[in-house]
């Protein structure tokens, strides 16, 4: 007879070693944003008191911040930009890129190489060598304090149409040639087929953008002078500045705000990407 | 003039000939089966009747109309690839519609023309579910549905079957026999696989080299084949093929020595030099072992050789000998006809013997 022990999973050493590396690294990922929440959902003082405590003490105090913040500053407004920033730029990346990703992917044009390794070299040159030009030519288009000056030049990602290539490269080209000889067009191709079966690669591609986007201080600084186009992050710079009278309940609380966006947008399409569309239509 | 009709097609890709004057006729409702070994052109030859590739010379026509040129999709031609291609994340129903949706067709219709197509498939029930839910046999029905909704004028599959398994290729084999005669739609159907080729076949066509090596009804093909290509490739187990050299020819018959031993006259008429290098073809079937003591007709081939290996099949075994000349040969026979290591002497009808020149041309011409 089996013994139960020798069910049971055994305890070795390397087990507990992976376990104690995972939780410490989850406990240092995940103190700093906990300490944010502690601090807003805590009477004013208390955190930074003699005797700190690790866990919230007021769910009133906490909204009332929040309340205040939206109110009193131009937070909302804020928001609402940086929102519009990083959908439109998804958008457009995600287009953009899956368009040219086919081309690439799929057919056949003269310079077809070269093209592409231009625009992957472009991936090693850093952005703060290519910042000045481009604002350069922002503000030449007339397009400073403006949507489309945030935008537009973060249209075209070098990443997005590599790792889209990369996917689209797996797409069986009969099933291109099925398409094509069911009478849809080049367009109607790669909407109805090449775009469906890349959609695990463009939420990928989404959640990584809306990360930059959100998270992305120097190009919105530099573009936007005007307080109506702040982003939420030169908001937050404000409340953290040196000479900013806010307590820190009150830029616990902005900072907390801003950082919610991009842990709910990671948290609803994390599972999105793990679900993983095969390509069952080949092959049996 | 023919339904299709294939004049002087040659196709290369990047100065290397795939294809090479190929000229065929096909009649309506013929099923047509292109038959050769992997790289021969056949795959070629169907993407450009369907339009996936172009002609680098030649025609193409379909009742009298020229399509060279014609959108693949308007040639009235629908094709059922080796990998399905089905779209993965669309259901049955919307594969099997997605050429009349392309295409802007009435609601009504797609749906008449589906449910047709899944009654004549048995898909009925499968409709709502993803290809990655279906079984091969299935996903193969998809994809003839797929086909059958355009109404196409010539049916084409790329080697449909190969990814089946072995029960369920005999099958759809079946399947696809009664899917012909129910519509009676041109079929044109590629294979590796001369036995597919056989049974599916009113017209099978061997090519070898880009070329088209022979064409015609698989049984005239299996009896009197062109080449020596054909005679090997067509018939499974293969034909024998027995290396020997010309003692005399001439109107009156011919005369060879066997590599293998012995020596054999064949009642065809050839001019011949003597000491030219020729294969006489035998089917495993057309041999039988002689007994000790038989008594054989005067003109009668023979040949000895050892047992190798021994097949039983149940309802008949073959024999694998070994030659004197090295050369193997298969002989069908019974059970228990002889055992392993044994030297046994063969022997099949003079008449049964196909002659091929040293360049593998058939010779023909009774004596």
């Amino acid at each position: 007879m089996i013994s139960p022990l020798s069910l049971a999973p055994r305890l070795s050493v390397w087990i507990v070693l992976k376990w104690a590396i995972a939780l410490l690294i989850a406990v240092i990922t995940i103190f700093p944003i906990w300490w944010m929440v502690n601090v807003v959902f805590s009477l004013p003082g208390e955190p930074v008191s003699i005797n700190p405590r690790l866990w919230p003490t007021s769910l009133s105090a906490g909204l009332d911040k929040i309340e205040m913040i939206f109110t009193q500053t131009g937070y909302l407004r804020a928001y609402g930009i940086s929102l519009a920033y990083a959908l439109l730029t998804i958008l457009g990346v995600l287009f953009i890129g899956s368009l040219a990703a086919f081309e690439f992917a799929l057919f056949d044009f003269p310079a077809k190489r070269l093209i592409f390794g231009i625009v992957m070299l472009s991936l090693m040159v850093p952005t703060a060598v290519t910042i000045i030009p481009t604002y350069l030519l922002t503000s030449e288009l007339g397009w400073l304090n403006s949507m489309q000056g945030l935008v537009v030049p973060g249209l075209a990602s070098a990443f997005g149409l590599f790792m889209l290539v990369q996917f689209m490269r797996a797409i069986p080209p009969d099933m291109i040639e099925a398409a094509r000889l069911d009478g849809a067009g080049h367009f109607q191709i790669y909407w109805h087929v090449a775009l469906p079966l890349c959609r695990n690669a463009l939420i990928t591609l989404a959640i990584l953008t809306f990360m930059q986007t959100w998270g992305n201080y120097m190009w919105p600084l530099i573009i936007t002078t005007s307080p109506e186009m702040y982003t939420v992050g030169q908001v937050v710079g404000l409340f953290n500045a040196p000479l900013s009278h806010q307590t820190v309940d009150v830029v616990m609380t902005a900072n907390l705000l801003a950082a919610v966006p991009p842990l709910l947008f990671f948290l609803i399409f994390q599972r999105k990407i793990v679900e993983g569309i095969a390509m069952s239509g080949t092959k049996g | 003039m023919a339904f299709l009709e294939i004049k002087s097609l040659c196709k290369s890709f990047e100065a290397y000939p795939v294809l090479q004057d190929i000229d065929l006729s096909i009649e309506k409702g013929e099923f047509v089966v292109f038959v050769g070994p992997s790289g021969c052109g056949k795959s070629t030859l169907l993407r450009m009747i369907t339009g996936l590739e172009t002609p680098t010379s030649g025609t193409i026509a379909i009742e009298d109309t020229v399509i060279n040129d014609v959108d693949p999709a308007k040639r009235g031609t629908a094709m059922v690839f080796q990998s399905y291609a089905l779209y993965p994340h669309m259901t049955v129903f919307e594969n099997i519609s997605f050429g009349l949706r392309m295409a802007h067709q009435p609601k009504a219709l797609i749906r008449e023309r589906v449910e047709k197509a899944a009654a004549i498939l048995r898909l009925e029930k499968l409709l709502d579910r993803k290809p990655g839910q279906l079984s091969g046999g299935q996903k193969q029905r998809v994809a003839i549905g797929r086909a059958i909704v355009r109404e196409p004028r010539v049916f084409l599959f790329d080697e449909p079957l190969s990814n089946l398994d072995a029960e369920l290729r005999v099958q759809m084999r079946a399947e696809l026999l009664e899917l012909h005669e129910r519509l009676g739609t041109t079929m044109i159907y590629v294979t590796h696989d001369q036995v597919e080729a056989m049974t599916l076949a009113d017209k099978m066509v061997v090519m070898m080299g880009g070329k088209v090596q022979q064409y015609g009804r698989p049984l005239d093909l299996y009896d009197d084949p062109d080449n020596k290509f054909v005679a090997g490739f067509v018939g499974s187990p293969k034909m024998n093929f027995l290396s020997a050299r010309v003692v005399t020819a001439g109107p009156e018959g011919l005369r060879v020595d066997l590599a293998a031993g012995g020596a054999a006259s064949v009642p065809l008429a050839a001019m011949l030099a003597p000491g030219a290098r020729v294969d006489l073809g035998l089917r495993p079937e057309q041999l039988s072992v002689v007994a000790a003591g038989q008594s054989l007709p005067a003109d009668a081939v023979t040949v000895t050789g050892r047992v190798a290996l021994i097949e039983d099949l149940g309802a008949e075994s073959y024999l694998h000998l070994h030659l004197a000349d090295d050369s193997r040969i298969g002989v069908r026979t019974v059970r228990h006809a002889a055992h392993l290591g044994d030297e046994v002497r063969v022997a099949a009808p003079a008449s049964a013997v196909l002659v091929f020149d040293d360049a593998g041309t058939r010779l023909r011409g009774r004596a």
